[in-house]
């Protein structure tokens, strides 16, 4: 009964990533694209305690700032829901205080990106505060989500069927994605996204391959692309281990 | 995840499954929609109209003398081995 | 008052970026569209977060 997927990789980077996968079923692939967005925990900070802030900014609103900062997630395991990591920063006007400034007590856990502007200080203005970070889910707050911009689209087929008649006005045909030629896979911004540029005076039909989906994942650099994807698909499976088990008593 | 079961008949259930969301009840209606036994599943996570019931509701037919809760049992492995599944073919990609 | 840290629409982090994009469109002469383009960030969505964004530090710090 188990259905055989296939997964072949388009662009891959450390952030951002683009894979085909066969043989899956739209709700299956919906349902993936939730639990990257939602179902999987990053590390944030949570509750900020202030011990000098003359900035121009509310202490409410730094704290905010603090939160959005992408902190790098621990493996699983790692930490346990209520378990926190402590970050403390002080910095002193004339000067910015970035997140790269941001003191960690653990080095698994760290600011993602360095130059994150928190606060412009100016003279005799001083920022000093500790932070509390946690794990949470992405359906909790926004800062907690690691996946950014997760979505699939159809992979595409296009076949040539024919040439434009000689002397008609060539259109351009918009696609974006990915498409199939023959086997090859393209990414449509190879050829400006416009089928015309590719197969010049030929009529070309486009059609959706059943099941074929290629998805595009970033992540805000709590963790990589792999383990964003492999964790989601994690989450899917512990929740049905658990309804097995539920319905089994 | 707590199940209350709110109808059962030899063939029919409806059972309330809190703390879940569309993530995971549509992969579920659609793992058992694929059932041989299943003649139809559908799941409602109840808007506030419904008395402030906001858990998702799934209900389940079957036919071909299956209980229902059998089935749901199947779908439940069928969905473990579909993630498990996607993740090794992730893996062997990645 | 400060750059956003996240975009809006998509959560992507913006705020990364901003002083380069800065020192090199609003201060400097440079098209804003090759900047963006160069610093990677992509989606209109976030394009706009950098593109409509004031600095109002200066301008209220002396209120304090």
């Amino acid at each position: 009964m188990t259905e055989e997927y296939d997964v072949e990789f388009v662009e891959r980077g450390e952030r951002e990533a683009r894979f085909l996968v066969r043989g899956v079923t739209p709700g299956f692939a919906n349902g993936i694209r939730r639990a990257m967005l939602a179902d999987v925990p990053t590390m944030a900070i949570d509750t900020v305690r202030f011990v000098e802030n003359s900035s121009v900014m509310f202490d409410e609103q730094l704290a905010l700032r603090l939160g959005l900062v992408p902190l790098t997630t621990p493996p699983e395991g790692e930490f346990g829901e209520d378990e926190t990591v402590t970050l403390s920063i002080d910095v002193e006007g004339p000067a910015t205080a970035y997140s790269g400034d941001l003191v960690s007590n653990d080095e698994l856990v760290q600011p993602a990106d360095q130059n994150v502007p928190i606060i412009d200080l100016k003279d005799d203005q001083r920022l000093e505060a500790e932070a509390d970070a946690v794990v949470d889910y992405g359906k909790d707050h926004a800062k907690h989500q690691g996946g950014v911009a997760v979505g699939y689209r159809h992979l595409q087929q296009v076949e040539v069927v024919g040439d434009l008649p000689e002397f008609e006005d060539e259109e351009s045909r918009i696609v974006r994605g990915v498409i199939e030629d023959n086997g090859e896979l393209v990414p449509t911004s190879e050829f400006d996204h416009d089928l015309s540029n590719r197969y010049p005076g030929k009529e070309v039909e486009v059609e959706d391959v059943p099941n074929a989906f290629v998805f595009h994942v970033e992540t805000d650099g709590s963790f990589s692309v792999e383990e964003l994807v492999t964790r989601a698909a994690d989450s899917i499976e512990s929740r049905a281990t658990e309804l097995e088990d539920a319905v089994q008593l | 995840m707590e199940l209350r079961v709110t109808e059962s008949t030899d063939t029919e259930l409806s059972i309330e499954i809190a703390g879940e969301d569309h993530t995971f009840m549509n992969v579920l209606k659609g793992a058992l929609l694929e059932h041989e036994n299943v003649s139809a599943a559908t799941y409602d996570v109840n808007p506030e109209q419904s008395g402030g019931q906001t858990e998702p509701i799934l209900t389940i037919k079957t036919e071909g003398g299956v209980d229902p809760l059998e089935a749901l049992e199947d779908a439940a492995v069928n969905v473990r081995e579909k993630a498990i599944s996607f993740r090794e073919a992730f893996e062997a990609a990645a | 008052m400060m750059v956003p840290v996240r975009c809006f629409t998509c959560g992507n982090v913006v705020a990364e970026h901003w002083e380069e994009f800065d020192e090199r469109a609003n201060e400097g002469d440079e098209d804003p569209e090759k900047v963006l383009d160069e610093l990677g960030v992509e989606r209109y969505c976030c394009r706009r977060m950098l593109v409509s964004h004031r600095d109002l530090v200066d301008v209220v710090s002396p209120y304090q």
